[in-house]
């Protein structure tokens, strides 16, 4: 029997690009197929039924068709539109970034549940909490964590050993933490305090809201989101685009220093 | 594609395939397609297209001041004196101020960025001629400034960071009205622009 011609999905809008005379080629993280891109016929049309329901960081209910070679998103209804986030150009930007490492760590045609809700979780954390950076930081040691690339914190990855409450080192080309005997001729070996170790062992025993309730101060946070930047520009072995841009805004928003 | 990639063909058809290979949306075949179609039209045809390729390129040039695509600087719509100096429209395309003159209810000034903000691209408020923008909000005569970026994520991104870095406390910086397109219908629309229209909605 030929497979049926059409099927139902729930996803997140990752992103479009135009596509044709009027058309949209979205990208989208579905729950049950992982990354899907389609095209949504007419919709750049303002009259078209699609319009509004395509946005980026947009939770949609979709009916598609499989094309020849790409599938077609015949209708979509929006589940859940984080309204209040797109109305902050800070909380935007970090739905973009969530967004882009979604795109590069998730996969075609491989359904990853837990990154779908991940995603969500952490949208709704940025748009509770929009100058918080501590959802991006627990959105990043997950995303670690469920694309199987979770860095060991417990035992030192080159002698095994337990790690003693200390001060110790982080590779993420090793897949983890090291303990300050062993050296390997790693060029990625960085310091990590056992303050920032504590943080990351609370991500990993937390969800991302009980993870966003933490309170760090600014170097703690600054440690933190160089370890973990560090860590998930390795994996995805390409620059993060939106991340100049985040950057520019936190630079923005910080008060003028007068000397 | 080289003309190894179409064997048999006389080089400076190869080279024709080639350069229409290059335009957006135009794949291999359609470039050979368009390409036969070029040699059997009329020489003048054919010369006609060649020289307006040409011409676009010689003569079009940014207007110095709205930053729209213009064969002199400043355009026709900056030099003309009935226009309204009192208003700025901004807009993401040259397009969207062909958009904007069809409605013929708007004679204010125009300011085209070529583009919006757009992280997941890269693209960041330096590649687009907002700080050409920034400068001309200083005029004393200008009171409103009208963002007309598309309303999409990427547009209002670009509007909000627009109003948040005018810098100027006097000046009325609004938004086209968002809500139901003519033609549309309740029933198919999105939460967030039935609310919007809700919002906005007018006595009639």
């Amino acid at each position: 029997m030929a497979p049926p011609r059409t099927y139902r999905c729930e996803a997140i809008i990752l992103s479009y690009s135009p596509f044709g005379e009027a058309d949209l080629l979205v990208t989208m993280f579905t729950r049950d197929q992982g990354k899907v891109r389609a095209v949504g016929k007419g919709a750049r049309r303002s009259t078209s039924r699609l319009v509004g329901h395509l946005e980026p960081l947009t939770v949609v209910r979709m009916s598609m068709a499989h094309g020849r070679s790409i599938d077609i998103i015949s209708q979509a209804e929006v589940v859940e539109s984080f309204a209040s986030l797109k109305e902050d150009l800070t909380a935007i930007t970090k739905g973009i970034y969530l967004a882009e490492l979604v795109d590069g760590f998730g996969a075609e045609a491989s359904a990853n549940p837990e990154l779908f809700q991940l995603m969500i979780d952490t949208l709704r954390a940025v748009q509770a909490d929009p100058a918080s950076d501590l959802p991006l930081r627990a959105f990043e040691f997950h995303l670690l964590q469920v694309s199987g690339l979770r860095p060991e914190l417990y035992h030192c990855v080159e002698c095994r050993q337990e790690l003693e409450p200390d001060a110790h080192r982080f590779s993420p080309n090793v897949g983890g933490t090291l303990c300050l005997e062993c050296a390997p001729d790693d060029a990625h070996l960085r310091p990590l305090s056992l303050r920032a170790l504590k943080v990351l062992r609370l991500f990993d025993r937390s969800s991302i809201a009980e993870a966003c309730k933490l309170s760090v101060d600014d170097s703690l946070a600054e440690e933190l989101k160089s370890l973990l930047l560090t860590t998930v520009g390795y994996w995805l072995g390409k620059e993060i685009r939106s991340n100049s841009f985040l950057e520019r805004l936190h630079k923005e928003s910080l008060p003028e220093v007068y000397i | 594609m080289t003309q190894e990639n179409l064997p048999g063909a006389a080089p400076s058809l190869a080279r024709l395939v080639q350069e229409l290979n290059r335009l957006p949306g135009i794949g291999p075949k359609s470039a050979q397609r368009l390409a036969y179609f070029i040699i059997r039209l009329p020489d003048e045809e054919a010369y006609a297209l060649a020289d307006a390729v040409t011409s676009v390129k010689q003569n079009i040039v940014y207007c110095e001041e709205c930053q729209n695509l213009t064969d002199a600087s400043p355009c026709p719509v900056c030099s003309d004196p009935r226009r309204d100096r009192s208003m700025l429209c901004v807009v993401e395309e040259p397009l969207d101020v062909l958009a904007m003159e069809r409605t013929r209810s708007y004679r204010g000034l125009y300011h085209v960025l070529h583009g919006v903000i757009s992280p997941i691209n890269g693209i960041g408020p330096d590649q687009l001629k907002l700080k050409e923008l920034f400068a001309r909000l200083s005029h004393p005569e200008l009171t409103e400034l009208v963002v007309a970026t598309n309303p999409t994520l990427e547009g209002e991104a670009t509007a909000m960071y627009i109003r948040r870095h005018q810098g100027r406390d006097d000046l009325r910086v609004t938004h086209l009205a968002r809500g139901l397109p003519v033609g549309g219908s309740l029933e198919y629309s999105d939460e967030t622009t039935l609310t919007r229209a809700f919002q906005g909605r007018q006595e009639i």
